[in-house]
């Protein structure tokens, strides 16, 4: 495929995702300045690198990596700037939606709560995660076994406490 | 633990997405086209190009998050104690500013009716930070008469449901605006019955002069600022369902009497970060249900000729 069809087809499919894009940066910085600094900086580096990509049906988890990255580094550009400046306004967490379920998976790594978050809330396939993640199948299976394991402790609790 | 997960999946998809989510995005994405293309043809220039302007619109964006949460934190604090609302008042201002500086909630349920609504109080200010009662006045008196008609029109289908009714209908708001002329609150409705239908409306408040205005207000005396940017939205309406056959609009539709034809003179509208007009309309209003509420931004060029100064860019 040449150079822009793909791209037009990675245009597509970041309109087409803009919205998932963004909840998922939101799940990983909690607050809305960076989630869409996120969603933005993931779509220029997306349309730019769309040569790189030559299959279509792996856009959308190469997408999702270049969200997941970006989030990473820009987490970890924040810890730099608490030690070196003010950070009194960096990562402040929005406090409009209403995560008390949802904090439930704050017990999770990062690489746990992606998996949790791709197959349940944006309903994708495995193999799909796994070429997200840049992992092999079987790791990310045993990834969201872990997690579930660890969450069904975790949410059982909120269900005892909702009891009595 | 499936249950949870609903739940939990319910708040995952109930993260809201900023409306002008979509309009940066597009232009991060002509952005990047526009820096492959200098790339292109002069090699060697093309970092400066590429570094600097991502980072000129991060700055811009980081500094609007930052005014919403500050909005939020002094709505908080006002709510918490009257003595830290009046120290906000030391905050030099330029010019007219607008806060909102408490707000009321009306919550209500009855076995399946439901109704949580955020109402906002809004203090209209002078330079000097003195109220200005009547411009206060006049937005607070609009924002109650329209929630006022919401909730009357809730308690009407409690009445008539009695406990069988199954209704859940929630309002909330944002400072949509809030730059040196406009300062715009928007409010979100959402009623889910048999289905859910979402609705907006926007105030605005002129920072120079401190009064509400409507559309109209931002364009010259007599200038037909209906048509032309009617003419542009079916425009953009043709031109976005040539392109995506997923999206359709009313325009030359089987029902002409559906067919957008004209903005209503008060139609909802809020100014972007970018300074440019969008023009938002309701579920429904020009779409079919499943388009959602839609929204066009209006290019700053075509309005030029008829557009007042210093409100677009």
């Amino acid at each position: 495929m040449n150079i822009p069809t793909m791209q037009s087809f990675v245009e597509q499919e970041l309109l087409a995702n803009y919205a998932s894009m963004y909840r998922f940066a939101y799940s990983y910085v909690k607050n809305e300045a960076d989630a869409m600094d996120i969603v933005q900086e993931s779509a220029y580096l997306a349309i730019k690198n769309a040569s790189a990509i030559q299959d279509k049906r792996y856009v959308k988890s190469w997408l999702f990596r270049i969200v997941i990255n970006t989030s990473i580094s820009l987490l970890r550009k924040q810890r730099h700037e608490i030690f070196e400046e003010h950070a009194s306004e960096q990562g402040a967490e929005d406090t409009y939606a209403d995560f008390d379920t949802m904090e439930a998976l704050d017990i999770l790594n990062k690489r746990e709560r992606t998996v949790i978050i791709l197959r349940f809330f944006e309903e994708w396939k495995l193999q799909d995660i796994a070429n997200a993640l840049d992992e092999n199948l079987n790791t990310v299976k045993s990834i969201l076994y872990r997690s579930l394991k660890k969450l069904k402790t975790e949410l059982m609790k909120g269900e005892v406490c909702h009891e009595t | 633990m499936k249950h949870n997960f609903t739940e939990a999946k319910k708040n995952y998809q109930k993260i809201p997405v900023p409306p002008e989510l979509e309009s940066m995005l597009k232009q991060s994405i002509a952005q990047a086209k526009a820096d492959m293309e200098q790339e292109n043809h002069t090699p060697g220039t093309h970092q400066k190009k590429a570094s600097t302007n991502p980072r000129f619109r991060r700055y811009a964006l980081r500094g609007t998050g930052t005014a919403a949460a500050a909005v939020f934190a002094i709505a908080l604090l006002a709510n918490s104690s009257a003595s830290i609302s009046h120290a906000m008042k030391d905050i030099p201002i330029i010019g007219v500013i607008a806060q909102v500086v408490t707000f009321r909630e009306y919550q209500h349920k009855e076995n399946n009716m439901e109704a949580d609504l955020k109402i906002p109080e809004i203090q209209v200010k002078d330079k000097d930070g003195i109220i200005l009662e009547d411009s206060s006045k006049e937005l607070n008196d609009a924002i109650q008469s329209y929630t006022d008609e919401i909730i009357a029109a809730y308690e009407a289908d409690v009445k008539a449901a009695g406990s069988e009714g199954l209704e859940n209908i929630s309002l909330d708001y944002d400072v949509v605006t809030d730059n040196p002329s406009l300062f715009s609150l928007r409010f979100e409705q959402c009623i889910t019955m048999a289905g859910a239908s979402q609705s907006q409306k926007i105030y605005h408040i002129d920072k120079n002069t401190g009064k509400m205005i409507s559309l109209k207000d931002l364009f010259k005396e007599n200038a037909d600022y209906q048509t032309v940017i009617s003419d542009n939205i079916k425009t953009q309406m043709k031109q976005q369902m040539t392109e995506d056959e997923n999206k359709i609009y009313w325009l030359n539709s089987d029902t002409p009497e559906w067919d957008f034809t004209a903005i209503p003179s008060d139609v909802n509208f809020y100014v972007n970060q970018s300074g440019k007009l969008n023009i938002v309309f309701d579920e429904y209003q020009v779409a079919p249900g499943f388009m959602g509420i839609v929204t066009f931004e209006i290019p700053t060029e075509i309005l030029k000729p008829i557009v007042k100064e210093g409100y677009l860019d």
